[in-house]
Formats: structure tokens, sequence, C-alpha cells
């Protein structure tokens, strides 16, 4: 589902007030019954068709996620905890679809969760708004970043980018997190490589609170390709250029996650679990609470809210 | 698209805190009587409120933002202390100058602020043309939370300009969302930011370095302004039509909300602050001097300078 801000193209949407019952947090209430051949199955599932995308979109989202299942796979995580009806699920009319997947870290990993999306939402005026999205939350046990993907296709000519590792600490307040996390990692050179494209520009988001919760390299751009080549080209960029991007990005992160981490102690921990807590709630708060009941009617908004929720333990 | 400016990011400026000013003036008045000491430092302060070599547009707003601040904040500032040759200093051939301009808050007067710092740099380039930097920041002390102020003009060419106009943030964001709410959204800021990026000329100009950009906050105003040849004269009219007036708005905000404002600061939040405050001072001065300074005006200035800096302020 989107993170934390709203495309220009998207319906313009009033807050609304969802009273989520709150499930205390364990492992996922739901079970977890899963065998071998049931994993293979949500491989082949709605999820990973990722219909209504281009090749290259699609092929940006199975790497990713490939990625996420062979390295940090059975090491870290469980398996899927979402209920088939909340896997996939749409409204009335199949005009608003989508598919969540998500696998929670196992007690000894540091990984609280891997999240994977799509929505696809038919406009009124004609055309869809095509979202995927790729989270990865991090436990309180380490400062270690979240990692945020988000593509969103508001049109074949025009997308919004999000790619990030979203810091846990005040960067200010810790530049030698900045330097360990964003510096040392050479992170800025992938953002400046997708800058000097023509058809990229920084993309503000009207949140306030999104501004500052992505990280100092964070790109968050627009891709429009105005004349007639324009969809070809839109391809081209995902292909030669968000495509390998995003998987060095994803691949920095699960080193990090995987590798060597900082012990983190008590007080540091209560701090990182207060903000990490804000973000997560705000993410839901801006981005999903209003948006899901009008896309999808308040039944079905409700049973995948509930889902979410539990997951970011909010 | 993002442009970098060749020289390393902004001028940021030196960020101390004058606390030990008064003996500082003491020691070097030994061998001077006070109205010769008054005379040098008069004169250090005309020379820095001249903003020579600029267009008449950025001098008059530069001027303008001092003068706002230092009325406004009155007795709540004390008398700039920097010994002359700190206050005005040049390199060896004459081909750069500078001027630096503190005064610090009254502390005994229960002033908010810790110091305000005015500065013009200008430096003859080799390809010919010169460089002009400008900025005045002001940064309160730990009696309040609220944000600081910094404006800083960089202009390379008579074609291209780059601007920062914020309110910094002193604490961090993501975890007060209602600080966020107060100092930034209550304010607006967010709407002049958008009225100057309409500008066709108005580019976004993000800063080479990380730390900076962890700085300033979601509503800063980071542009670069980039006219045609074939238009003379456009950069100073964006100047006075756009930038000035948007300045002093922001200006106004920061005084009436943050230098003149009341907030209530516990114990544990104000250690944080300190702490917080330092760090920034710190790192700009790194991020800032470090790399300008010796290259600018030669190593022997620079130390000067640096030395004098640090022996004066506390960092």
């Amino acid at each position: 589902m989107s993170c934390t801000f709203l495309p220009p193209c998207a319906c313009p949407l009033a807050p609304a007030n969802l009273p989520a019952p709150k499930i205390p947090r364990t492992r996922p209430s739901f079970p977890c019954r899963l065998s071998m051949e049931k994993q293979q199955l949500i491989r082949g599932s709605k999820l990973m068709e990722f219909p209504y995308l281009t090749d290259p979109h699609r092929d940006t989202m199975v790497d990713l996620i490939s990625a996420m299942e062979n390295r940090l796979g059975s090491h870290h995580l469980l398996p899927s905890s979402v209920p088939p009806d909340v896997e996939h699920y749409q409204n009335e009319n199949g005009t608003s679809q989508g598919t969540l997947h998500i696998r929670c870290g196992i007690d000894s990993s540091p990984i609280d969760f891997v999240l994977a999306s799509w929505l696809h939402l038919e406009q009124p005026t004609g055309g869809a708004l095509d979202i995927t999205n790729i989270a990865g939350y991090l436990k309180s046990s380490t400062d270690v970043p979240h990692f945020q993907f988000e593509l969103v296709k508001c049109s074949p000519t025009f997308l919004i980018l999000f790619l990030d590792l979203i810091p846990r600490k005040d960067t200010v307040f810790s530049p030698d997190y900045l330097k360990t996390y964003y510096e040392d990692t050479q992170l800025e050179k992938f953002r400046q490589r997708l800058d000097q494209l023509p058809e990229v520009q920084p993309y503000f988001s009207s949140s306030l609170y999104f501004r500052r919760v992505v990280s100092p390299t964070g790109i968050v751009v627009s891709i429009k390709c105005e004349d007639g080549a324009g969809p070809e080209r839109v391809e081209e960029i995902i292909r030669e250029h968000v495509r390998p991007i995003s998987n060095d990005i994803m691949r920095i992160w699960i080193d990090m996650c995987v590798g060597e981490g900082v012990e983190v102690g008590e007080t540091e921990r209560a701090v990182l679990e207060k903000r990490d807590s804000l973000i997560k709630s705000k993410a839901i708060e801006m981005d999903l609470s209003s948006s899901m009941p009008k896309q999808f009617g308040q039944e079905v908004a409700d049973r995948v809210l509930r889902v979410i929720k539990s997951v970011y333990n909010v | 698209m993002a442009v970098r400016l060749t020289l390393p990011v902004i001028f940021f400026s030196s960020h101390f805190s004058p606390s030990s000013s008064r003996s500082r003036s003491k020691t070097f008045s030994s061998s001077a009587s006070s109205s010769q000491m008054e005379l040098n430092n008069e004169f250090g302060v005309t020379k820095f409120k001249e903003f020579p070599y600029l267009s008449a547009p950025h001098r008059n707003l530069m001027v303008d933002l001092v003068s706002t601040v230092e009325n406004r904040l009155g007795s709540q500032l004390l008398p700039c202390s920097l010994p002359p040759d700190v206050q005005y200093y040049q390199n060896q051939t004459g081909s750069a100058h500078a001027s630096l301009h503190t005064r610090s808050g009254n502390k005994p007067s229960h002033s908010q602020i810790d110091f305000i710092l005015g500065s013009w740099i200008h430096c003859e380039l080799p390809t010919g043309g010169a460089l002009n930097i400008t900025s005045l920041s002001a940064f309160l002390n730990p009696l309040t939370d609220a944000p600081n102020f910094l404006i800083e003009l960089i202009q390379s060419s008579p074609t291209s300009l780059i601007l920062i106009l914020d309110l910094p943030p002193r604490k961090d964001l993501v975890l007060c969302p209602d600080y966020l709410h107060t100092f930034y959204e209550e304010t607006q800021l967010d709407t002049r930011k958008q009225i100057l990026e309409k500008i066709p000329e108005v580019k976004p100009y993000i800063s080479s370095s990380l730390y900076i950009r962890s700085l300033v906050s979601p509503t800063a105003i980071m542009v670069r302004i980039e006219t045609e040849a074939s238009q003379p004269g456009r950069v100073e009219e964006v100047i006075k039509d756009h930038v000035d007036p948007i300045a002093k708005e922001v200006l106004g905000i920061w005084l009436d909300q943050c230098a003149c404002g009341k907030r209530e600061v516990g114990e544990a939040e104000r250690a944080i602050l300190e702490k917080r405050d330092g760090l920034i001072k710190i790192k700009t001065i790194e991020v800032d001097l470090g790399s300008n300074f010796p290259r600018l005006f030669g190593p022997e200035v620079a130390d000067r300078i640096l030395g004098a800096m640090r022996d004066v302020f506390t960092v």
C-alpha cells in the first residue's frame, strides 16, 4: 500500500475515522499453517503476477521480492501471515483491487516484517492508478534503517518513485549514524544518477512529516515523459535505471540487516520504539485510513487495515 | 534537476556562541584606549553593513534583514565584540575580502537569543567575474526550543544565484509531530516556498553535504535561480520582486513565533537542546569553514580567523 504521500493524480480523499480493533502483538493471530507447497503457491500467486504493469515495472518488483525471499528467507522470516481474503481483495464491482503479502521476522531476527503489495485503482476519469510497494521494517533491537520502495504509475507517461532507507535516528543529533548508513554506503550516487535524467524531477509531498521521514539521500521523484515516445521512454528508464538502482539499494539494505549489528542499549531502544511507532502510525493514518474505505468500501477496508495495523503494531 | 556548486557547499558561516566575548575585548584593548576600540568596532560594523560588490536589490535585502533583526531585538543583543581584523579581513593579494558580524544575546535580561551572525564574502574568480556570498543566521538558546533562522545567498555569476532560506528545527521532527505542526504547518511556510518555486527560473538546489540536508526543515527554500544571458538583470529582478518579500515574511514569522515567542522547556529537554545545538555548531564549522577558508584566504588568514573564533567562542 502507499506509504506516506498522496500522488497528485490520486482522488482527493477526506480523512475517515476508522475504529480498528487492536489485536495484541505476539505473532499474528491468524494461523500460519503454510507448507512448502503453499509457499510455492504464493510465489505464483496474484502478488507475483503483477497484472496491469509494464514488463520492466513488474521485473523490478519481482527482483526485489525475490532478493528478500532468497537472502532473508527461512533464516529470518516466518511464512506469510495474511489470510486469503486479505492476500487478495477487491471492491464490489472489481474496479479496485489489491494484494498484500507480509512475512514477519522470527524472534531472533532483527527484522520486524517485510511487506509487498500492489493496488490497481480504476479512475473515474478513465485510466488507472497502479501502486506497488515493498517495505522492510526493523525491530528496536537494531538501528538499521527501514527499507521503503514505492513506484506509482499515474499514467503510462507519469510515474512517482519513492526509494529510501528510512533513518531510525535524528541524523542531526547522530552524525555517526549518517556516516555509517548513508555516507559510507555511497547511496548518494544512486540519487544523483536518477537526478541527472531530464525526465526526472524532485517530488515534494504535501505532507511535511513525510518529507522529514525521508533520508538525506532519499529518492523521491517524478518521472515524466511528455512527448511522443513517452511510454517507451518511461519503460526504458525503469529498465535501465530504476530496476538496477533499486536492486543495488535492496542489496545494501539486506547486507545491513544480516551483518554484524550494533548493540542497542535500553534507553536507545525505547527511543527507537517511540520513533518507529510514530513513523508507522503516521504512515497508516495519512495514507490508508482515509483512502481504503473510499476505494474498497468499509468492510473490505476494515478487514485489510486490521491485518496491517496488527503487523505494524499501532 | 539539481546542479552542484563548484565550490563546496554553502558558506554557512561560523556559528559560535560568544560567551566570553567581554573578557576577550578586554584583552584586546589592553594596549588601546576604549575610544580607539569603539572606533575600530565602528569601522568593522560599517564595513559589514556596506555589503559591497552586490547588486542593489541584493544589498538592500541584506541591509533590511539585518536592521529588522537588530531593531526588533534591540537591547536583547550585545554589541559586536569581534576584533577588527576578524570583522573585516582579506587575503594577501586582495582578491578576496570578507566581513563577519556577531552579536550575542544579553543573558542577564533572559534573552532567548544565543547569538546572531552575519557575513559576506567577495572573491574574484580566476575565470574573471566574482563569487559573492552573504548570510544572516540567528541561533536561539535552550531557554526556548523554537527553530533558528538562516538565509544565505550565493551568487557565482550574473545569471546564477543559490538561495537558502529556512527556520532550521532544533528538535527531531519525526519524534515531535506537534513541533512540526506548530512551527511549520500553522505558519504556512510551505506556501511561501511554493510561490517561489513556481517562478520559471527557480529550480531546486540540493546541497552536496548530507548533514546540511538533514539540518534544514521540510519547508526549507533551497533553490537555484538560473537566468538566460539574453536577459541581463533578471536575477536582480527576481531578488527584488520575489526573494525580498518572501525573505522578509519568513524573518517576520521567525521573530514573532520563535525569537519572541514563549515556549515551555523542561530540564531534561534543555540538556538535549544544548547537546544538539552544540553538535550543529561544530558540524557546520567543519562543513563550512574547514574547506572554504584556506582555499579562499590562504592558510595564514584562515588560521587567524579560525583561531580567533575558537578562542572567543565556546563550541
